[in-house]
């Protein structure tokens, strides 16, 4: 109970943090939304009316305030541009980018288990040796690059995949995932590198442990031996390793959904940021803020998960 | 003569280290029957651990197995075998118990996990016929509740109950050959015999043979058949348990007696552990390896390496044994 508050509590001052900077850096930035509503030929008069009648006048703290009271009682906003309640807007897209990260981390996870473990089965090997060199090669190439080279490739040469476009799940599932391939390996091609060797580094020593010596002892299989004793004990770096990528991966989907034109929650923020419609930005900021720490909150339930220590622990205070 | 389970000849395991060559076993031999234990007792790094885990054939990559070495067990060459072949003797033929209990055991994974994953693994049984036989057995080893037992984690258990639990899943398979490696020396003392009695009692109840490992002679007294002690990677005495302590014949095993501590010590005497270090393994020198630690040595005994030699029971590796005057 103490726990949960005490998480409440950070989550609080992590929100009140960040919806304050996102507001001052918006509100700061030269140009503004009525500028943008006004036209291109508008006259300084019409556009200080515009200003008057939105409220965009008065201080900055009261506007904050103003938002801020709204955000905690699920009142968003309004875009200044087309009146989209901003939630609501988050909402339709939010979706289509979850998926995306959420493909993103499973290929990001399918790549770096077996990667690392046969890394750290023999490090310095042959195996270990190779797999460090395509992961080397791989993290050096940012993922906007990865995703240009992946489109000429698959799309362009090969004609395997398309390399633009979004098919909803009611499309069937295939037709869904066809176009979120890529895109999707564009992201996981950055990211498993470091999961990789940070489950590297912590199998290598939990091969060390007595408890692998006695499953050896038993007649374990080489196989059985990493996946089922060896794996969930040396995992714990690395989920929360994937927690904190959901950081990377938000501001990685932004440029991904652009290149792909995937319609997510990135795209209706560029799209916000060129049209100075700050109250959607401050919307979008905000809601990436909150994913991030609901994500971390996901991986201390994991870590429960993984570690039965933790679990009685709990249950016990 | 009863049925031979184990027999070592030559044993010799090195490991490959920045210096040199260590050579933490060195032509061990010695042959174990169905229904029998062998002590081992030597100081902490005469190679006990590294026997063991020659025998189980479980060493790391850096170790070397000396090109005489020969490992028969139930009739079968350990050295002639693959990977795959050993594994299935490991558990249904052989078995180990380690030292600290833990760090022996999986945390994330129940106690009725670790047990009957050897069932399902080597006796193919299903998983409910495997967790009936994992509370079986865990009733077996003395485990209070062990039907709620099953379901905990490591953590949950003390060091004694796990050190129990370690048996079990070392007993599962019905294994021939039990290596227990110093089961006791992380317990506390009230706990030790009954870890033992545990482990003399699964013996004769299954009829395995066992090696029981330790550096505590006070351990072995009443509990082997026969004691091997070991110094610097050799077996340097072996004799039935009453010989040995009646007949020493090493001054090295005579100062492992020495070092028992007795019941009518005052409460933490310090023990009369055995004065010098033990040799380089790397370097070692010249001549009988105690040599530099014993009070009886001679010009001799830095000159040559002295061989096994005795009757058929009792054999020492000294030019110069104790209580032996008239023999030699
Ligand atoms: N993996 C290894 N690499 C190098 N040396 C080792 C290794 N394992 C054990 N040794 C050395 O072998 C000798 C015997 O060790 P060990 O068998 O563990 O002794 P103990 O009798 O205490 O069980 C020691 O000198 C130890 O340092
Ligand atoms: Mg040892």
């Amino acid at each position: 109970m103490h726990y949960l508050f005490r998480r409440f509590q950070r989550l609080f001052i992590v929100m009140i943090v960040v919806t304050f900077v996102t507001f001052l850096l918006v509100n700061i930035l030269p140009g503004d939304v009525a500028y943008e509503m006004a036209g291109m030929d508008s006259s300084e008069a019409e556009v200080e009316a515009i200003r008057e009648e939105m409220g965009l006048n008065r201080p900055v703290l009261i506007r904050y305030a103003e938002w801020v009271g709204g955000i905690f009682t699920g009142d968003w906003g309004r875009s200044f541009i087309n009146k989209e309640d901003v939630w609501h807007a988050i909402m339709q897209r939010f979706p289509v980018s979850f998926e995306l990260m959420i493909l993103a981390q499973a290929i990001a996870l399918a790549m770096a288990i077996p990667a690392g473990m046969l890394s750290a089965y023999r490090p310095n090997g042959r195996g270990d040796r190779i797999i460090g060199a395509i992961a080397f090669a791989s993290v050096s190439m940012p993922s906007f690059m990865t995703a240009i080279l992946l489109i000429y490739f698959f799309s362009l040469h090969l004609g395997w995949l398309p390399a633009t476009g979004y098919e909803p799940l009611s499309e069937g599932l295939w037709a869904n995932l066809k176009p979120m391939i890529l895109p999707a390996l564009s992201l996981a091609l950055v990211e498993w590198t470091i999961l990789m060797r940070t489950l590297r580094v912590e199998m290598i020593s939990v091969l060390q442990e007595n408890y692998i010596a006695l499953a050896r002892a038993k007649g374990m299989s080489n196989r059985r031996i990493l996946w089922v004793h060896a794996l969930r004990p040396s995992s714990f770096s690395m989920i929360t390793l994937l927690g904190l990528q959901v950081a990377r991966l938000l501001g990685g989907t932004i440029i991904i959904e652009q290149i792909f034109g995937i319609p997510g929650v990135g795209r209706l923020l560029i799209h916000a940021v060129y049209t100075r419609d700050f109250i959607v930005i401050q919307g979008c900021v905000t809601f990436f803020a909150l994913a991030f720490v609901t994500a971390n909150f996901l991986v201390d339930i994991a870590y429960a998960w993984l570690d039965p220590r933790v679990r009685t622990r709990g249950a016990h205070g | 003569m009863g049925e031979t389970i184990l027999e070592v000849t030559n044993q010799r395991t090195a490991f490959a280290t920045g210096r040199g060559l260590l050579q933490a076993v060195d032509g061990v031999s010695f042959t174990l029957e169905r229904g029998k234990i062998l002590g081992v007792v030597g100081e902490s790094g005469s190679g006990k651990s590294v026997l063991s885990r020659s025998i189980m054939r479980l060493l790391p990559g850096t170790a070397v197995t000396g090109p005489g070495s020969r490992v028969v067990l139930n009739g079968q060459d350990l050295m002639q075998m693959s990977e795959g072949e050993l594994r299935r003797l490991r558990g249904p033929q052989m078995a180990i118990v380690f030292q600290d209990p833990m760090t022996a055991l999986n945390p994330v994974l129940t106690i009725g996990k670790q047990i009957s994953e050897v069932l399902t693994f080597h006796l193919k049984m299903g998983k409910r016929d495997a967790r009936r036989k994992a509370v079986e057995l865990l009733r077996a080893v003395g485990l209070p509740q062990p039907d709620v037992r099953v379901d905990q984690y490591p953590h949950q258990l003390s060091g004694g109950m796990r050190q129990r639990v370690a048996i079990a899943i070392a007993i599962a398979c019905e294994p021939d050959l039990l290596i227990a490696d110093e089961p006791t020396t992380a317990l506390d003392v009230t706990v030790q015999a009954e870890i033992l009695d545990l482990l003399q009692r699964m013996v004769r109840e299954r009829n395995m043979a066992m090696v029981l490992i330790t550096h505590d002679m006070g351990v072995v007294a009443g509990r082997c058949d026969e004691v091997a002690v070991m110094y610097a990677g050799r077996i340097v005495e072996k004799a039935p348990v009453t010989e040995l302590f009646r007949n020493t014949a090493m001054p090295y095993t005579a100062a492992l007696f020495a070092s028992i501590p007795r019941v009518t010590d005052p409460p933490h005497r310090k023990l009369d552990a055995i004065e010098g270090r033990p040799p380089d393994l790397i370097n070692p020198p010249p001549g009988c390896p105690f040599a530099p630690r014993c009070r009886f040595a001679e010009e001799a005994c830095r000159r040559t390496v002295p061989e096994l030699e005795g009757t058929a029971t009792h054999q020492w590796a000294c030019i110069k044994p104790l209580n032996r005057e008239v023999a030699a």
